[in-house]
């Protein structure tokens, strides 16, 4: 009884399981990590799957430390995240793991402000005041004084962060880092760090909805998430003194001052450089790859889609609000994937 | 001692009842209140390639979710065959022969695990199965979904076989059949419909399990083949889908939720059936 009723329930997933044939179907490689990156990830291994059909790339976003956890493992095949690793973690990690670049993105301080329309600036001493919990009122002298002419309201500002480990959140304490000596020194940078002040999101999309749904607050969020919400988002004060609105070309200007000084193993962090231009919260974000792969088939297939993702994936950046890779860095990469070892 | 005034008794009567009254109601209003509002924002993206069709990439409308139905299914496939045979096994145990201390360890383990937190589960399959085979996969998601099951099934089998009156066993033994027959041709047969249900109770509880599948299964944007890749399933992709920014997304999560607690529900009043008519045939 129990075994004809259970037969019932479960032939039907068996039959599917048997139905897919087993000979000619492709390599599945497996990666997981960062969130950043994730819509363009995902429209690269569907588009990269029309031109190779012996691989499909399945690719998780569990957030930048699990993507770093799980490639030490062992237990995906490729790992991606938006801070590089640090010594330590490359210490632990079985083999000796490269870091590739695959596209730049921008972080954004959005805000929900009502009766103000028009996008504010914000310079570096205020950003850091506001979430090191000193700047605590929209009509601040210190908000005020960039922004003449637009009538900031008297309340007091919410501010909002993430609540879980976050590459974002490496990307925009690295930069208030740079911008304040007292944030370097009480708060410091990380996935995630001490918040002073502030309510917590989960994940970008938590920070966007908080956002959006409280009134006088402010957050930080990839640019595409702003974008697809449609939520106002600051100009930011740069190293050269000017106000820039995150854009493609602003955050492609960013990594341009960092190809000059470009490690041989990528790590470097591009937030709040010297120039004209620049917009000064972005990053690269990395694809982790194990120098001496294990397997013929997919340590190929792994090789082929870095070298594809270089040539022919780079112009998918733009449309989904990330910013491609300067020539320079795409030719320091092709050098780079020759060192990767595929066995025969 | 005096007795309160008849008014005061009788107000006091309307308000309690009142009270009681309004908790169920708000039981099953909220139990309505999901289903409808899941129907009515899954029901939208529910059609034909929802269930044929494997996920769209992100930024493309359409896709379905056929690779998680078939990954919840084949976890469930692979949690019952483990559940299963140990629950029924050991609630048999309990129920027939665990009368002394060792019964009351086990049936106390039993309690324990099933108090322990499924995600605590979901460790236990990553570091023992995930981590030696450096592979995420359904044979890790199934194992961790079959332990889950374990306690429910024991403590229902033994609950139900328990339900069984003993003269139907003194009657057994005194036409000379010994005990273990007596447990398998009689007991069990009498108790099986009951059995069944509890065992179908417990699976439709790990269906809607999504934290031990999360670093487990993981999930799988494709099919998954046999049972060492990462797999997807409902529950996992309705929470990915659930937390992305995209509207198409969203849609999908509603229709996986909506497929998903059809299933439940659908497993839970097969359940109160099997369960119904047995109680009406004894």
């Amino acid at each position: 009884m129990i075994l004809k009723s259970l037969r019932m329930l479960l032939v039907p997933a068996a039959l599917f399981t048997v139905a897919l044939p087993a000979s000619a179907r492709p390599a599945l490689v497996n990666g997981a990590g960062a969130t950043f990156p994730y819509p363009i990830y995902s429209k690269w291994f569907a588009e990269y799957a029309k031109t190779d059909d012996k691989v499909n790339f399945n690719y998780q976003s569990i957030g930048s430390g699990g993507g770093i956890r799980q490639v030490t493992a062992g237990t995906v095949d490729f790992g991606a995240t938006d801070g590089p690793m640090s010594d330590d973690q490359l210490k632990q990690a079985p083999g000796e793991l490269i870091h590739f670049p695959t596209v730049l993105g921008g972080v954004v301080a959005v805000y929900n402000v009502p009766g103000v329309t028009g996008t504010l600036n914000l310079s570096q001493k205020a950003l850091a005041g506001i979430f090191i919990g000193r700047v605590t009122k929209w009509n601040d002298a210190a908000i005020a004084s960039a922004n003449s002419g637009v009538s900031l309201p008297p309340n007091d500002i919410i501010v909002v962060h993430r609540s879980d480990g976050s590459g974002t959140t490496f990307i925009w304490t690295d930069f208030l880092s740079k911008a304040s000596p007292e944030w370097s020194k009480q708060v410091g940078k990380g996935t995630s760090v001490n918040w002073p002040v502030g309510l917590g999101g989960k994940g970008n999309e938590g920070v966007t909805g908080l956002v959006k749904q409280t009134p006088h607050s402010i957050g930080y969020v990839e640019l595409g998430y702003a974008q697809h919400n449609k939520i106002p988002f600051a100009k930011i004060e740069n190293a050269a003194g000017e106000y820039v609105d995150c854009s493609q070309e602003s955050v492609t200007k960013a990594a341009a001052a960092a190809v000059a000084t470009m490690p041989a193993d990528f790590r470097v962090s591009i937030t709040n450089p010297a120039g004209s231009g620049v917009y000064p919260i972005a990053s690269f974000t990395w694809l982790l790859v194990y120098r001496q792969q294990k397997e013929a088939v997919k340590g190929a297939a792994l090789v082929r889609f870095l070298r594809w993702m270089l040539r022919d994936g780079q112009r998918f950046a733009g449309p989904l609000g990330y910013a491609p890779l300067p020539p320079e860095v795409i030719s320091l990469e092709e050098t780079a994937i020759e060192k990767i070892n595929v066995p025969s | 001692m005096r007795a309160r005034p008849y008014a005061l008794r009788k107000a006091t009567n309307a308000v309690a009842l009142g009270l009681t009254g309004a908790a169920a109601a708000l039981t099953l209003g909220i139990l309505f209140a999901i289903l409808a509002y899941i129907a009515a924002n899954g029901a939208s993206a529910l059609n034909w390639d929802f269930f044929t069709k494997l996920p769209a990439p992100v930024g493309e409308t359409g896709g379905g979710l056929a690779n998680a139905i078939v990954g919840t299914l084949k976890l469930l496939l692979l949690a019952s065959a483990i559940g299963i045979p140990v629950g029924f096994l050991g609630g048999v145990y309990l129920a027939e022969f665990g009368h002394g201390r060792t019964g009351f360890v086990v049936r106390y383990a039993s309690d324990v695990l099933n108090g322990v937190p499924s995600i605590v589960i979901g460790i236990v399959a990553y570091t023992l199965i995930v981590l030696p085979m450096k592979q995420f996969s359904s044979l890790a998601g199934g194992v961790a979904l079959g332990i889950i099951m374990i306690p429910t099934v024991v403590r229902s089998t033994e609950e139900l076989l328990k339900l069984v009156p003993s003269n139907v066993r003194e009657a057994a033994l005194a036409l000379g059949v010994n005990e273990w027959k007596t447990v398998l041709f009689v007991v069990i047969p009498t108790a099986l419909r009951g059995v069944l249900a509890g065992v179908l109770l417990s699976l439709a509880r790990v269906a809607g399990e999504t934290a031990p599948l999360l670093f487990t299964a993981l999930s799988n944007r494709y099919w998954s083949h046999g049972w060492l890749e990462p797999t997807a399933s409902l529950p996992v992709m309705v929470y990915t889908y659930a937390i992305a920014p995209y509207d198409d997304w969203h849609r999908q999560a509603w229709a996986g939720a909506l497929v998903l607690i059809t299933m439940v529900l659908g497993v839970n009043i097969l359940a109160r059936l099997g369960v119904s008519r047995r109680a009406s045939a004894s």
